[in-house]
Parts: C-alpha cells; sequence; structure tokens
C-alpha cells in the first residue's frame, strides 16, 4: 500500500506539474545561467581555482565545478520547496481534500511528491553537467567513487526528507509558498553555495551546520573536485546520514501534526 | 473497534465553531469573533437511506459533510459513520465512506479522467486486478468512456462533475456524501445526475447517500427523509410528506406578474391572513417585460381573491396564478424564515 501510494503520486506530479517541453527547458535554463553567472563573476578574483577547507584539511578544486556543484545542489533543494508548494496549489485546486479524504499514508503521500521531483532533478543534473564539462572544461578529481556515491545519495536522501517537512509544513499554512520564497535567500547565503565555507561570520557557523545543504555541498564538492576518500568526508556523511533520520521522523509527525491542525482550523480549502 | 452500529449515519450533539480573526488595521490587534456554524446537531441516517440536509448558504450543510467525512473535527459532540467515530476512528471511516462536492474542484486538470480514476483507485489501495474494470464501469454508467483519455481541463462543467460522481464511487464506499453535487449545472445534466444517484447508487447499489442542497425540487425528487439546518441547529427532521403536514396553514399561491414593485409587495404583506411571501426573480418575460415570481403562503383560501383583488387595483400586471399544496419549498420558508 506504502509504495503504491508513492508511485501514485510520482506519477500524478509528473503528469500534473512537469508537462511539456517548455517547463522542462526552464528547469534546466535557470540553474545553468545561475551558474554561469556566478563562474564569471568569480572569474577574475579566483584565477579559475578556488580553496576549500574542512576540518583540518585544505582541498583547492576547480572554481567552475565549485559554482556548478553548488548551483545543482541548490537548484535540487529549490525543487523540494517546490514540492512543498505544489501542496499549496493543490489547496487552491481544491485536490487537496480529495488526497486527504482517502486513507493513503499520509507520509507516502509526502514521500511521492519529494521523489517526483528528486526524479526530475536527475536528467537536469546530467544535462548541466554535460554542458560545462563540454563548454568549461571542469577539472574533475575523484579519489574515491564510494565517497562520491555515498555523499551524492546521501546529500539528496537528506534533502529530500528536509522537503518532506516543507510539504507538510505547506499542508499546514496557506502561505506556504510565500515562506518558502523566504527561506530561500537565507539558505543560500548560509549553506555556503555562494563562497567557501570558512569565509561565512563564525557566528553564523551555528546556522550553517543546520542545513543538510551546507554538508551535501561539503562532502559532493570535495569527493567530486577535490579527491576526497571517504574518511576525509566521514564528518559530513555521518552528518547528512543523521539529518536524513531526524527530518524523516519529523516529516512523520509534522504531517500528522498538521493535518490535525488543518482540520481544527478548517484550513484544508484555499477558499 | 466500532461500536454497535443501529445506523449508517448517527450524528449526536454536533458542534462546530470558527474563530475569525481580523485587524483593525495593518499593526492593529486582532479581534476575534467566534462564529458557531453547528449548534448541538442530532439525526441518523438508515442504511440504504438516502438522507437529504437541506437549508439556506452557511446553514452549516458543508461543515456537517466535511465533519462526517473526516475533513474537519467537531468543537464538541459526536459523529458515527457504520459505528466509527469519525475523530478517533477517522482511518476507519475513510476506506468506507467519499464525497462528492458540487463546482469544478477535486479533481487534476491535467490528467485523463481515466488517469484521475485510476489514481484515486490506488490512494483507496483497490485491489489492482479490480481497477481498470472498475475504472472503465463507472466511466461507461456516468456516460465518459469515449472521452476517457482526454486530458481533463478539455472537459465541459458537466462532464467534470460526472467524473467527480465516479471518483466518489471509485472505493465502492458505503456511505456516500454528496454536497451540492449539481450546483450550476445545465437542466439536463443536473437531472441525469439525480437520476443516477438515486436509482443506480440507492436503489440499485443499496448505498446510504447524505445530500446537500439548497434546490428543494432536488430533495423533493430524491430524498427519503430531510433535514432543515438553519443557522446551524437543526430546525425540523423527517419524511417530506410528514413534515408538510406539519405546517399549520393549508397551501401556497403562486403569482407570475410583471411590473412588480416594492410598495405592491408590502401591500400584499399587509393583507390579513398573508402569512409569508417570497419573491423570486423568474427566468423569462411576458410581451416584453420582465416576469416576477411570487409564492405566498396563505392562512385561509378566501385570502386568495383578496391578494388577486388587490393586486388588480395596483398597475401590475398578473401572468398566471397557481394554487398549490405545501412542497418542501414552502416547508423551507416555513423553518428559516425565507432566508
Amino acid at each position: 500500500m506504502f509504495l503504491r501510494v508513492v508511485l501514485a503520486e510520482v506519477e500524478k506530479n509528473f503528469k500534473q506539474y512537469f508537462f511539456g517541453a517548455r517547463v522542462l527547458f526552464w528547469a534546466l535554463a535557470l540553474p545553468l545561467g545561475n551558474g554561469l553567472y556566478l563562474y564569471f563573476l568569480y572569474l577574475p578574483f579566483a584565477k579559475e581555482q578556488v580553496n576549500l577547507e574542512f576540518g583540518a584539511s585544505s582541498f583547492t578544486m576547480d572554481l567552475a565545478g565549485f559554482t556548478l556543484i553548488g548551483q545543482l545542489l541548490y537548484s535540487f533543494f529549490t525543487m523540494m520547496l517546490l514540492a512543498g508548494a505544489a501542496f499549496d496549489r493543490e489547496r487552491q485546486q481544491g485536490t487537496l481534500e480529495s488526497v486527504l479524504l482517502s486513507p493513503a499514508n499520509r507520509s507516502a503521500i509526502l514521500l511521492g511528491g519529494a521523489l517526483a521531483n528528486a526524479l526530475n532533478h536527475i536528467w537536469l543534473l546530467i544535462g548541466v553537467v554535460l554542458s560545462w564539462v563540454l563548454f568549461l572544461n571542469v577539472n574533475v578529481f575523484i579519489g574515491d567513487f564510494l565517497a562520491l556515491a555515498a555523499s551524492v545519495t546521501l546529500s539528496y536522501l537528506s534533502i529530500v526528507s528536509l522537503g518532506m517537512c516543507f510539504e507538510a509544513l505547506f499542508i499546514h499554512s496557506r502561505r506556504g509558498t510565500m515562506y518558502g520564497t523566504m527561506l530561500q535567500e537565507p539558505i543560500m547565503f548560509l549553506s555556503g553555495l555562494i563562497f567557501p565555507l570558512q569565509s561565512m561570520p563564525r557566528a553564523l557557523l551555528p546556522f550553517s551546520y543546520l542545513l543538510p545543504l551546507t554538508f551535501g555541498l561539503v562532502a559532493v564538492r570535495l569527493t567530486l573536485l577535490g579527491g576526497a576518500s571517504v574518511t576525509e568526508v566521514a564528518t559530513p556523511l555521518i552528518a547528512l546520514l543523521l539529518m536524513t533520520a531526524v527530518f524523516l521522523a519529523l516529516s512523520v509527525w509534522l504531517i500528522g501534526y498538521a493535518e490535525r491542525s488543518a482540520k481544527a482550523k478548517a484550513t484544508l480549502t484555499q477558499f | 473497534m466500532p461500536r454497535q452500529a443501529d445506523f449508517a449515519v448517527e450524528v449526536r450533539e454536533l458542534t462546530r465553531e470558527y474563530i475569525s480573526a481580523k485587524r483593525s488595521h495593518l499593526v492593529g490587534k486582532k479581534s476575534t469573533t467566534i462564529i458557531r456554524a453547528l449548534d448541538r446537531v442530532d439525526f441518523e441516517i438508515q442504511d440504504g437511506e438516502l438522507f437529504g440536509l437541506l437549508g439556506p448558504n452557511g446553514a452549516g450543510k458543508t461543515t456537517t459533510v466535511k465533519i462526517l467525512c473526516t475533513l474537519l473535527e467537531p468543537t464538541s459532540g459526536q459523529a458515527f459513520v457504520k459505528g466509527y467515530d469519525v475523530v478517533k476512528e477517522a482511518k476507519h471511516v475513510r476506506r468506507i465512506v467519499n464525497m462528492v462536492a458540487g463546482g469544478e474542484r477535486m479533481l487534476y486538470y491535467r490528467l485523463t479522467g481515466r488517469e484521475n480514476l485510476k489514481y484515486f483507485a490506488d490512494l483507496y489501495d483497490v485491489p489492482k486486478r479490480e481497477v481498470s474494470p472498475r475504472v472503465d464501469e463507472l466511466l461507461e454508467l456516468v456516460g465518459l468512456a469515449d472521452r476517457a483519455d482526454d486530458e481533463v481541463e478539455k472537459y465541459s462543467k458537466g462532464m467534470k462533475q460526472r467524473l467527480q460522481v465516479c471518483r466518489g464511487l471509485i472505493n465502492d464506499p458505503q456511505v456516500l456524501f454528496l454536497d451540492e453535487p449539481t450546483l450550476g449545472l445545465d437542466v439536463n445534466i443536473a437531472r441525469d445526475i439525480r437520476e443516477f444517484i438515486r436509482e443506480r447508487i440507492v436503489r440499485e447499489q443499496g448505498k446510504t447517500v447524505l445530500l446537500t442542497t439548497h434546490y428543494m425540487f432536488e430533495a423533493e425528487e430524491m430524498c427519503d427523509r430531510v433535514g432543515f439546518l438553519s443557522e446551524g441547529k437543526l430546525v425540523a427532521l423527517g419524511k417530506p410528506d410528514e413534515l408538510k403536514r406539519r405546517i399549520p396553514s393549508g397551501f401556497s399561491v403562486e403569482i407570475f406578474v410583471t411590473r412588480l414593485t416594492d410598495d405592491i409587495v408590502e401591500g400584499i404583506q399587509r393583507l390579513e391572513n398573508v402569512e409569508k411571501l417570497i419573491t423570486t426573480d423568474y427566468e423569462g418575460e411576458a410581451e416584453g417585460e420582465k416576469v416576477d415570481r411570487l409564492v405566498i403562503r396563505v392562512g385561509s383560501d378566501k385570502t386568495v381573491p383578496e391578494v388577486l383583488n388587490y393586486m388588480s387595483n395596483k398597475p401590475c400586471r398578473i401572468i398566471s396564478v397557481n394554487l398549490r399544496g405545501p412542497t418542501l419549498e414552502d416547508l423551507f420558508m416555513f423553518y428559516t424564515g425565507g432566508k
């Protein structure tokens, strides 16, 4: 039953929201455009190399790759916010009520919505990586494929689980889309997406470490561009694993709370 | 575990309050108002019964339906569907009920009709081998088989509503809630849907149906029993014929008239034995003039000539006069004060 609902949600999301060449073109073009913008912004200062420090280690990596990974993971994170915002649309369409009228497992509904966005991001990831490698000659340096696979997988899982929390929050509030937009800029700043984490003001670092995006960016950048091994990225990988578990548990609690609260306050419909 | 279920639906002292918060200005203090949408409502619905919940807009009909299908929590009181408590055993209730609302909501517009039904079949965990035959059967039943693979956004309003009825039946519910299912539909389509609900869903399949409507003729045509809600209170409950016998006066007179003015209406209201009067816009013309419809409930048959005599001395023109026994519309006026 759980898996069936997840698959039904994925299929519905693809048909209802990711339709047509125009939508897919902009999904590709926007992060690519942002990445190019950042690359050429940094180029005069960074001389095509950027230094990323993590713990006691220091890694030098390709600037284009640094900004590319930042944009890719950020666009993935944004897609999770969009997965949450989809519930706002469902509220307006009146379909949220018809979904919650059913006995379907609520976590399966959230997971299906988040997975649909995650799957939609994979082809985008392939497209962007290919474009950048072909046109900008990103110097990839992979020292440990296992470390890279673990970093990418855990980054995705942690952001998907956070996405499920966003979805639950957006069911709870009728201003979900507004909160989603408000969250974008601070998260972009705090996660170390635009600049290396060592440049972040010390007072803000604790907030950075609350975001899975921060650890995901470190792990993927170090393993894809810095040649880091599993041992060298053990800390961000453990942090991502813990965050995935916490966010999954939190999403289960949040969806229950959000549904109860929406029924008590009569906010399942927009009008 | 469900409690012993003597009824398909049982509602006890059901109360629902909404809190409306307003600010006097942008940074002002919030003031809250409590609106009581349902006030200690009690009723039961028998198995296989088509029960109508009637009342004007804002009477609490939709609130009742939403509580019964677990989309809203009551402030106090209890409700049971097939013995299951709608709050404490909501998961069980959701398996055996479904709801169809009027309007064009509750469907995914970029999915086809068939895809919509298959999606909801998955949410209800309909056995996989039964999904395709059931979807085909339902689409056939409502006459959408030939448009099943078109996107819903290409459907007309009536087709969307028929698809909604299919969605409401996809889990083969034991109790079906219909919240103004014919709202805004063409006469022919509304009649087809009414017939489908009465003949196929209730008579043939034996399902229990709770219908809310403010179309009195619809309730009169369809319902075994009705309840009248007015300002959140259940003011009458019973079979339509029994309720009609309860209202004290004999009959109503329906008059179609042109050139009706407020002065004339007030004059009629002042006549002795005129108990209640409502005017409605009638969609028709007589010799290029707009026709109004007056329904006057009178306490004595002697009052009718008095009304006609009064009107004939005024500048209005009477087109036709019908005398009739009490209808649900009269009951509606009686119990809800003609709101």
